[in-house]
């Protein structure tokens, strides 16, 4: 656990010695909450709700899930590329602890770099924004849940993504068509409640959703009850599922890399 | 160095890039694609929306598809020549850009040639599509002279995304890391061009015309063609003169360029 | 007419002030303060044309920084350089027909093309006229045996065949200045005489100027009668490599092969190992032939030898009372 420790902050420093990015970060996030409230008030056009949905709701969903992504969905999405390109995963090997365990708590470290600007940016963002209190009780301690479900979701999808490296560093395009096709069905641009029905049952049987769109309705009140079990529960299912996955994959990748020399 | 002679080395230097390019036959299919998926997954956006709320700020559909499409395609002929760019803090960083700066050609373009991604090629054709079938649908009287304005508009707004491109670019020669600068920018155009100007209100309307020039990438020249002059809060000869804006801009943030890159530090001293 | 001109060049590098302590990451990136790092303080010389110098010094010294500078890389914070009558980074593509440029460490060819399209290239934006390119390419494909590999993209290439490729490529224009960074490093005995003879030839045939930095100094002794030794930031020795051995190691070495020697005249014993002596002694005082006479008068030697210093000794030497 102290290895994995130091790996985190490794990568955490790492991330905030580039400090330009790290205020750019934060200005990008503001501006994508400021427009994104402008832009859904101009949809909603005067009228006070649309299938159930205030305003008020959809403004807060924009402003929480924008937030959310920033720490859920860093721009690099695992370090393994990088190591594959620089040739160091021998050395990786080497380390007393597994490499996914390595690569995993590294991204850990990488994106809790940006939770001291999400601090910072959090009452810029709803006075900007929207903000709202948990819709109710459960929703306020069923939210952190599902915060960490969905970055656990997110780091598994990105070591699974990130693995590919041992096949093939050009995936550019791949990986290009996948940060699109995932955004979307997580529902950060628009929430499942408003996609159209099929997209809406597609969206539903992808993995994605669980990365932004689960904490955010839970955390508005769109999931109540049960719902909010039946919601972490799909979270939990989809960690186990990703992470068998990603256990197969690596077992792959390590005889790979250990016949070929990385 | 001449413009003939920049455009004789961007020719020779690209030729280089696809044949390199063309070693990875497999990948280069594939990153075509997945610049078309990104068209389908911006387009499927604007779809589930409208389909809700048929319409914003007045715009309906096909409209929205055409200012769409006039963006994706102005962003599309940017990409194509200028997607390397992206990798400008690499380059500075670990001083890739010397090798650029001992040779008697242009730093510029030897770095847009440095690689050729053939996404690009993705995200223009996806573009022109959308652009053509939205063109036919949506309320516009096609004279030869609209049609010319059209075109000009696109390449105005290839120039418009270029300049601001670049420019952010030439900040890595002292800020060493800018991509998430260039992603905040192309977040900007991609997310937020798409709709129409006036949703935003007075000032910020004005600032994303004036401060930031979105405007001129597609919705001033999308007003004007599609006869809705009477929403802009701008006169109407900035919507006609759109493509304009992109030269200036353009001269500006190369001049920008040269005068950053003195600052190049190389690396490891 | 010195062909290189530097005077009193200076590079300062600006960088973020590290903080430590507790939150040592996050003050970093709240600091506002700066640590200036002087890389160049004052530099000055002249090369003439058809010089061979070796541009010296530790890690950090300010080497790479210079090189950058005089092809136009950097742009120094003070000082000036002239190179054939231009200023480089004032008139970088007129400078960059001039110059030659090799960095052992990375290749300035293209990774996923074949080497010969490389050259082809390079030809092109040189604007080197076709049948000149093509003797040129014929002749470095003969002097630097390219042959075998010139159809194989670079990234397959062995660094030794990287590196005659990239010197190929340095040299096809026929610039005037060569200005080679480390251009032996992590190579095999032979492959770097093969670099030096080709570099030695062009200097000989073509009067090609070059301005060579290096670790190893069997490069410098082999190619350069001068030297220009950087510390620190500043020029501390600019001469001849004689000269160098001259002032900064008077002493020579006498290896006598012997089964008994207590002691010498004019000599001092300084190391005794597997049956040999080693005698230093200042020729300027006791001149060798007597110092040999006297040991043959009095001893049974089997063998003896007079050694010169090593330059790598010299130099250390020279740092040493530097600090």
């Amino acid at each position: 656990m102290k290895a994995h420790l130091a790996c985190a902050r490794m990568e955490f420093r790492v991330a905030l010695t580039y400090r330009s990015s790290y205020l750019s970060t934060f200005v990008m996030m503001l501006l994508q909450i400021y427009l994104l409230t402008v832009v859904w008030s101009a949809f909603y056009d005067g009228r006070e709700e649309m299938d159930g949905i205030p305003l008020a709701t959809m403004t807060a969903y924009a402003t929480l899930s924008t937030l959310q992504y920033t720490l859920v969905n860093p721009w690099r999405s695992s370090p393994i590329e990088q190591r594959v390109r620089e040739g160091k995963v021998a050395v990786d090997l080497l380390r007393p602890i597994g490499f996914p365990g390595q690569m995993l708590s590294g991204q850990v470290g990488w994106v809790s770099a940006s939770v001291p600007v999400l601090l910072v940016a959090l009452p810029f963002a709803l006075l900007i924004g929207a903000g709202s209190a948990p819709a109710s009780v459960a929703a306020g301690f069923a939210y952190p849940l599902a915060l960490l479900g969905a970055l656990l979701v997110s780091q598994l999808l990105g070591l699974l993504l990130g693995m590919v490296a041992f096949w093939t560093l050009e995936v550019s395009g791949a990986l290009m068509a996948y940060r699109f096709v995932a955004q979307f069905f997580s529902g950060a641009l628009v929430p499942l409640w408003f996609m159209p029905g099929p997209v809406r049952a597609a969206a539903q049987w992808l993995p994605f959703q669980a990365t932004a769109y689960t904490p955010a309705a839970i955390y508005l009140g769109q999931a109540e009850g049960t719902g909010i079990l039946a919601a972490l529960g799909v979270q939990c299912a989809w960690v186990v599922v990703l992470g068998a996955l990603a256990a197969l994959v690596w077992s792959r990748a390590r005889q790979r890399v250990l016949s070929q020399g990385g | 160095m001449s413009g003939v002679r920049a455009l004789r080395v961007y020719l020779l230097l690209a030729g280089a890039a696809f044949r390199a390019e063309f070693q990875y036959r497999g990948n280069l299919f594939i990153n075509i694609l997945g610049g078309l998926f990104y068209q389908g997954v911006g387009l499927a956006f604007i779809w589930a929306v409208l389909d809700r709320f048929g319409q914003v700020g007045g715009w309906g559909l096909s409209e929205i598809a055409f200012l769409y499409g006039l963006r994706l395609t102005a962003h599309g002929l940017w990409l194509l020549p200028g997607h390397q760019l992206v990798h400008i803090d690499e380059v500075v960083i670990e001083g890739e850009y010397d090798r650029y700066l001992i040779r008697p050609v242009s730093p510029l373009v030897q770095l847009l040639t440095r690689r050729l991604r053939l996404s690009a090629l993705g995200d223009l054709a996806g573009g022109a599509v959308l652009l053509a079938l939205a063109s036919a649908r949506a309320p516009v009287d096609w004279s030869p002279g609209a049609v010319g304005f059209l075109l000009l508009a696109v390449m105005g707004g290839a120039l418009v995304e270029g300049s601001l491109q670049l420019a952010a670019s030439a900040l890595a020669f002292r800020m060493k890391q800018v991509a998430p600068i260039k992603f905040a920018i192309d977040m900007i155009f991609s997310d937020f061009g798409n709709y129409p100007l006036k949703i935003f209100g007075t000032a910020a309307g004005f600032g994303l015309t004036f401060v930031f020039p979105l405007a001129f990438v597609a919705y001033l020249p999308a007003t004007v063609l599609l006869d809705r002059e009477d929403e802009l809060a701008v006169p109407v000869w900035l919507g006609w003169g759109a493509p304009v804006a992109g030269v200036l801009l353009m001269y500006a943030a190369y001049r920008f360029w040269e005068r950053q890159t003195r600052s190049y530090e190389s690396s490891g001293h | 007419m010195p062909v290189i001109e530097v005077a009193d060049l200076v590079k300062e590098f600006r960088r973020p002030k590290q903080q430590h302590g507790s939150f040592a990451a996050v003050r970093t990136l709240l600091t506002r303060e700066y640590t200036v790092k002087r890389a160049v303080d004052g530099v000055s010389f002249r090369i003439e044309p058809g010089e061979m110098v070796g541009y010296l010094g530790p890690n950090g010294a300010g080497k790479s920084t210079t090189i950058k500078m005089l092809t136009g890389i950097l742009v120094p914070t003070s000082g000036t350089v002239q190179v054939a009558g231009t200023t480089p980074w004032r008139d970088r593509a007129r400078n960059a027909r001039q110059i030659g440029v090799v960095f052992g460490q990375r290749s300035q060819l293209w990774w996923d093309l074949p080497l010969r399209e490389s050259l082809w290239l390079i030809g092109r934006l040189y604007d080197v006229p076709a049948d000149r390119f093509a003797q040129k390419q014929k002749q470095f494909a003969e002097l630097l045996d390219l042959g075998p590999f010139l159809d194989t993209p670079v990234r397959q290439l062995s660094l030794g065949q990287r590196m005659r490729g990239d010197l190929a490529a340095a040299m096809l224009y026929d610039p005037s200045i060569l200005y080679l960074d480390e251009p032996t490093v992590g190579l095999d005995v032979v492959a770097k005489e093969r670099i030096r003879t080709f570099v030695g030839r062009l200097n000989r045939e073509s009067g090609t100027t070059v301005v060579l930095t290096t670790h190893d100094l069997d490069d410098v002794e082999e190619l350069c009668d001068r030297i220009v030794l950087i510390d620190h930031g500043k020029v501390a020795y600019d001469g001849d490599v004689d000269e160098l051995k001259a002032r900064y190691a008077p002493h020579r070495e006498l290896v006598v092969q012997t089964d008994h020697l207590e002691g010498v005249e004019g000599a001092e014993v300084v190391r005794r190992e597997e049956g040999k002596v080693w005698l230093r002694f200042d020729p300027s005082v006791t001149p060798p032939a007597e110092l040999v006479a006297a040991v043959l008068a009095r001893h049974r030697v089997t063998d003896l030898s007079i050694v010169e210093p090593e330059l790598e000794s010299v130099i250390h030497r020279i740092y040493a009372d530097r600090r």
